[in-house]
């Protein structure tokens, strides 16, 4: 179990993880996450709000909740994948912040991720491992939001570590 | 593909790039922001590695019509919303691989990331229900559409359409753009390592936790 035990180099596992995609891209399409969050939020509020969901027409018109839109698994995959890598390198523990800063900025930073993957209907991934490498308009627009995002966003975390 | 052939394909894939994200401990968030903050570059090279081989990759099939391209019309609800993922992403230290990723691993705050990405999704679509902005893919044309701040739909197929040359010819110029931001970063590496090398080892040693952090 020594192997496991190891930091895996990023570029060759991020090299495997793009040549899967490319398999992925040819047989249902690219690596993508945020399709697959907005498909479950769908079905956690179809499971809460049943038929009182029809009343809102987003989940009528451009998401409607269906259990077999393959994007989900993707998610889950990732989920489980991550759980099985941190057992066998025993990496497994609950971690939890300590500040109330962090919770802070964990649900403030959460609320915009969702907001913008629906805004924008891409999120990271699709950015750069999918629209970007495609050549679509769409992944230099979104490119061009996200770097300047994550500017802002380096500027705000840093004034909150220093206080 | 059978909807079960897909979601069984989905999660195998998804597993797979669980597996060596935690082990590799890569993260989208932290390749733009090590590098903005920490002038670190680890992540960060990791990515361009990943968009070179995707953009020759994606850009070959797309030049004989193969892959399933995302079909959508892109217009400024795509900078607005990946400039408010940009910063949200960095207030929550991970994007929606490693919220995946690190839950995995047991982090409670990456659950709670998650949890509250789901309720901004929902309050989103409460909003969309009143605005119906950005327009739903059923009326998209992929024709310029200005009052919905609609560009319309491009990439490397409908340029090779447009012009008659190769698709991949296009992927491989942005692929060489690609590798000269690689290169100019593995110059700031040496130039950055030249400054450190005289100074004394607990500098070296603040740099190895910074990276170990990401």
């Amino acid at each position: 179990m020594e192997f496991f035990k190891k930091t895996f180099d990023p570029v060759i596992s991020l090299a495997i993880i793009s040549v899967l995609n490319i398999f992925l891209f040819l047989t249902v399409g690219a690596w993508t996450v945020g399709g697959g969050e907005t498909m479950m939020t769908g079905l956690i509020a179809e499971f809460f709000l049943g038929d009182e969901l029809a009343r809102i027409p987003f989940w009528d018109l451009v998401f409607k909740p269906d259990a077999g839109y393959w994007k989900i698994y993707i998610s889950l995959g990732m989920l489980f994948g991550a759980l099985i890598g941190a057992l066998l390198s025993k990496e497994f523990y609950w971690r939890v912040p300590k500040h109330l800063s962090e919770w802070v900025m964990i649900t403030i930073g959460g609320l915009l991720m969702g907001v913008g993957i629906r805004l924008a209907f891409v999120c990271n991934v699709s950015t750069f491992f999918g629209l970007t490498p495609q050549m679509n308009l769409g992944g230099y627009l979104s490119m061009t939001g996200i770097i300047a995002g994550a500017w802002v966003g380096s500027i705000i975390y840093k004034k909150v570590l220093e206080s | 593909m059978s909807v079960v052939g897909q979601c069984l394909a989905a999660f195998i894939f998804g597993s797979i790039v669980g597996f060596l994200v935690q082990r590799s401990r890569f993260c989208n968030t932290a390749a733009l922001r090590d590098a903005m903050l920490f002038k670190t570059y680890r992540n960060t090279k990791a990515l361009l590695v990943t968009m070179m081989i995707l953009t020759v990759g994606f850009t070959t099939f797309m030049t004989f019509g193969d892959g399933h391209p995302l079909q959508f019309d892109v217009g400024i609800n795509q900078v607005i919303g990946l400039f408010l993922f940009g910063i949200g992403m960095v207030l929550a230290g991970a994007c929606t691989v490693s919220t995946w990723v690190k839950a995995g691993e047991g982090n409670v705050g990456a659950i709670w990331a998650l949890l509250f990405t789901f309720i901004g999704m929902f309050l989103f679509s409460l909003v969309w229900s009143y605005t119906y902005w950005p327009p739903a893919s059923a009326t998209m044309t992929g024709e310029p559409n200005l009052t919905g701040l609609q560009f319309g739909f491009a990439n490397a197929a409908t340029l090779q359409e447009k012009t008659g040359i190769p698709a991949l010819f296009f992927g491989l110029v942005q692929t060489a753009v690609l590798y000269a931001i690689y290169q100019a970063i593995l110059r700031k590496e040496r130039r950055i390592a030249e400054q450190r090398a005289p100074a004394s080892k607990s500098v070296l040693e603040t740099h190895i936790v910074v990276e170990s952090k990401s």
